[in-house]
């Protein structure tokens, strides 16, 4: 069908240049309800989008870009659906620009070979290990999971001259725990997404899963609180990456579409910061090129090879995330999309991250900042308030505060994790935030 | 005037889906198919950019096998009739169902439904669409200079579904519009952005703003730039429609939903026909509303949609199941079964959820409150059916002092409590209405739409 689409777009000259990503997917996915199967589901797709770009006079009179867009189903009607495409493209006006050229583009491990081996069996491996290793944790019931995996086959071709493929695999893992009895029950949810099954880590995740269901049945009540707090994993990740509903601040303000646009207060060379840093330097990459990283990518949806662009360096914005077009317009090189968020490691150890009297802030309810400012308020799901040593579960209350102060304000731990999306510090120290009753 | 009710290859297909039912009940206790064409364009006008933007589209066959314990599903792109029936024999083979599963299949019915609309949105050249974002983009430029973009934008989904079992053979074509104004403005302690949206099941006819709507949204955003962060603390709060929403929707909304009552992740399980809130609250979801977000004529199931009512002068009533759910905990259904797109699963959803209307004027009820807050704008909420916490984020808000709303502004205010205990807490009702739309997830994943709302209500939180 590519060549096809290819084609019929050769045939129109109104098209000044042209891309097409053809997507075949395969996904399973498995829900476990208790000790029952509560369904088994198998999916098949296939989709054509085509990207066109067409010149044209704005009402002005000026010469204008204009992108159109189109989806196409396998058996479709590739003539009448381009025809749109260039219509739209022709109707929308922004300053002239142009697609990506061709450039090499790196091997980058997407795929786990595990799970493209045998798709049932693997996930079926994986609930089996789920289900074992909870077993390790008696006072903890294991209530439901849900198991998905996809492979996703990706071949793009454009005018410009590229034609690269590539399959990566998604897997997505979530379970429900339930702590406590009668009234006093108490539930937990993990939810994990990673490319290859053995980077789910599911014992140590499973570990840590039935001590924070065991810990929130013995929570207390918040207290008032100014001072340092420490966070760490997958809820530090998702503090600094962003997690599955939200993007990341750090992403939005780096963004060259939000520069042009003029949303964001960043520049080049200047500290990304309002204030003076007190805590370590903040360092990022925008790693795209991070083996099996969830946002990773060999080639994004312009064609834009991965790459590891240095984000921020010693508080100071270095580059701006650009694709192909946004680069045209601010002067600068095409990054392509995002990727992953990588950072250096600190120099303190975790174990010396916690010591002294602290907050310790397990599980947000969600950790959604304002996205252009930072500002939060976000409700605590489990805490601990740490003091002589004795470690204090609690539950409620909101950390208050505003991202960006607190970046600038914060200790890292010299050891490092990967969290799918996040490779970086597993700890951090900030060493001013404000916990509300 | 409409565009089709079905796409051709849908109708097409259509008249052999009793054959694939028949074909599935060969093994299956309970057989059904699904075809489903869900496509999302958006169309934005930002101050120096526009663009066209057409969502991933969705459509294919979902063949549906169920024995009362496990429901099977084999989902297959495209409407291929040879494809359909070839699987279709493929995907029963091999399955043990169990023997045992009796589910009703609904009496026989054959229909259709269509969203009425004076204007389609596909029967409106992309290029009228385009002018008028534009024109809406200067309108509001021109009321304050400091704006440094204003982002407008028309989100158009169609959503078209034919439902057959040995009983029914539904279809409906839903068109859904969603628009959103968002203003930006930089100033010295930073970035400050204000949103104002309208959206429904219904044509491009219900998107028009008065430029009295207008000014406000950009009065607010520029006076975000002075707004203050809240003391900590417990305060009389009055909510707008939107925040009285999300409180619905994160307490007596996604805790209800039953697929949690079989996880045991839901408290309100051990609540039915108890009381939960005072007796002035009642909560309602209902899919059958006309011209709502989260409207629609028959759900993901086959079940015509008609109103749930979960909580009755502060007695919780009951939850909102899909067809798993209810047949697990023998219930009635309630028609709440719905999936992102057929790529995903069907679960129990909420669709219009709403606090009922009670009999405070809105005048009297603000000056009730000598010392407190209302909360204008919500910008978030998260559920904790388990723990019933209530985590709310509203976007900002402004003091009460002497039964009047001040100039005095908050942003953001986070909202926390124990579900029935600020349920307990609600000591007036508005007797005023509104909805507000969106998209509510479960957990981190399954987009659907949805709105939550209902009048304004007077009680006690705590804010941060």
């Amino acid at each position: 069908m590519i060549s096809r689409i290819r084609k019929a777009l050769e045939n129109q000259p109104a098209i000044k240049a042209w891309i097409i990503r053809q997507e075949i997917s395969r996904s399973f996915q498995q829900y476990d309800l208790k000790d029952r199967s509560e369904a088994v589901r198998e999916v098949d797709t296939e989709i054509y989008t085509v990207d066109v770009l067409c010149d044209s006079e704005d009402s002005e009179g000026k010469i204008s870009s204009g992108l159109g867009t189109v989806s196409i189903l396998p058996g479709g009607d590739i003539e009448s659906t381009l025809e749109k495409a260039i219509l739209t493209a022709q109707l929308v006006h922004n300053e002239p620009y142009d697609f990506a050229a061709p450039a090499a583009i790196p091997e980058i491990e997407l795929a786990d070979p595990a799970y493209q081996k045998d798709p049932e069996k693997e996930l079926g491996r994986v609930l089996a290990t789920l289900k074992e290793a909870s077993k390790a944790y008696p006072h903890v019931r294991l209530t439901a999971a849900e198991c998905f995996g996809q492979e996703r086959q990706t071949h793009l071709v454009s005018s410009k001259g590229i034609d690269a493929s590539q399959t990566a695999t998604d897997i997505y893992l979530q379970w429900v725990y339930i702590g406590g009895e009668g009234q006093d029950e108490v539930e937990t949810f993990a939810e994990i997404q990673r490319r290859r099954t053995s980077d789910l880590n599911l014992e140590e995740a499973v570990s840590r899963q039935a001590q924070s269901t065991l810990d929130l049945v013995q929570a207390g009540k918040p207290q008032s609180y100014t001072g340092p707090v420490v966070i760490q994993g997958s809820t530090l990740a998702d503090m600094i990456a962003g997690e599955m509903l939200s993007g990341s601040l750090l992403g939005t303000l780096s963004n060259a579409g939000l520069k042009y646009s003029g949303e964001t207060p960043w520049e080049v060379g200047k500290s990304i910061f309002r204030q003076e840093v007190k805590g370590d330097d903040f360092t990022i990459w925008a790693n795209r090129k991070l083996a099996f990283g969830v946002p990773s990518s060999a080639f994004d949806k312009e064609g834009i090879p991965a790459q590891r662009v240095p984000l921020i360096q010693e508080n100071k914005l270095v580059s701006f995330i650009a694709d192909q077009r946004y680069a045209y317009y601010l002067g600068i090189k095409p990054t392509g999309s995002f990727g992953c968020m990588e950072m250096p490691a600190g120099n303190t150890s975790l174990a010396d991250l916690q010591t002294g009297s602290y907050v310790e802030i397990a599980e947000f309810s969600w950790f959604n900042p304002n996205r252009l400012n930072g500002n939060f308020a976000c409700e605590i799901r489990l805490g601990y308030l740490v003091e002589e040593g004795k470690r204090k579960p609690f539950k409620g209350g909101m950390l208050v505060g505003n991202l960006l102060d607190a970046l600038a304000d914060v200790i890292w731990s010299s050891e490092v994790g990967f969290y799918g999306n996040y490779l970086g510090p597993r700890g951090a120290r900030f060493n001013s935030l404000r916990v509300t009753e | 005037m409409t565009d089709s009710l079905l796409t051709p290859a849908m109708e097409e297909l259509r008249p052999d889906l009793g054959e694939v039912v028949s074909l599935l009940e060969t093994r299956a206790p309970y057989g059904a198919v699904c075809l489903s064409s869900r496509e999302m364009t958006q169309y934005m006008v930002e101050n120096n950019q526009e663009r066209v933007i057409p969502g991933e589209p969705t459509a294919g066959v979902i063949l549906r096998g169920f024995d009362g314990q496990t429901m099977r599903e084999r989902c297959l792109g495209g409407f291929d009739r040879e494809k359909v029936l070839r699987e279709a024999k493929d995907f029963i083979q091999g399955v043990e169902f169990a023997g045992n599963g009796k589910i009703d299949p609904g009496e026989e019915r054959v229909e259709n439904f269509q969203t009425k609309m004076e204007r389609d949105p596909a029967l409106v050249p992309t290029r009228e669409k385009l002018d008028y974002l534009r024109e809406m983009n200067q309108r509001v430029n021109q009321f304050d200079s400091r704006i440094v973009n204003a982002r407008v934008r028309l989100t158009e989904f169609r959503e078209k579904t034919v439902f057959r079992n040995r009983a029914e053979d539904l279809a409906q074509d839903i068109q859904r519009v969603h628009m959103s104004i968002i203003v930006t403005v930089m100033g010295d302690k930073g970035v400050v952005y204000d949103t104002k949206t309208k959206c429904g099941t219904a044509g491009l006819e219900i998107l028009t703003f008065s430029d009295e709507e207008l000014e406000k949204l950009v009065k607010n955003t520029i006076k975000l730039l002075d707004a203050g962060r809240i003391e900590p603390g417990e305060y009389t709060v009055v909510t707008a429609p939107g925040v009285s929403g999300v409180i619905c929707h994160e307490s007596f909304g996604h805790g209800v939903e039953t697929d949690m009552f079989l996880k045991e992740r839901a408290k309100a399980v051990n609540f039915i026909g108890k009381r939960v809130g005072s007796e002035l609250v009642d909560i309602y979801d209902d899919p059958s509303l006309p011209g709502e977000f989260g409207s629609y004529s028959f759900d993901d199931e086959g079940l015509l949609a008609k109103p749930t009512r979960i909580v009755s002068k502060g007695v919780f009533e009951r939850g909102l199941t899909d067809l798993y759910s209810a047949t697990a905990l023998g219930i009635e259904r309630s028609p709440n079964g719905r999936r992102q797109d057929l790529t995903r699963k069907v679960y129990p959803r909420m669709t219009n959820t709403f606090f009922g209307s009670g009999e405070t004027p809105v005048e009297d009820l603000i000056g009730q409150v000598e010392d407190g807050i209302y909360i204008a704008k919500i910008s978030s909420g998260m559920e904790d059916p388990k723990g019933w916490g209530i985590q709310v984020t509203g976007h900002y808000g402004f003091e009460i002092k002497g039964g009047e709303i001040t100039e005095k502004m908050y942003s953001p205010i986070g909202m926390t409590g124990y579900v029935p205990e600020v349920l307990s807490s609600i000591s007036a009702v508005g007797n005023d209405f509104g909805l507000s739309g969106g998209y509510c997830g479960k957990g981190t994943k399954e987009l659907v739409p949805v709105t939550d709302g209902g009048p304004h209500l007077l009680l006690k939180a705590r804010l941060g």
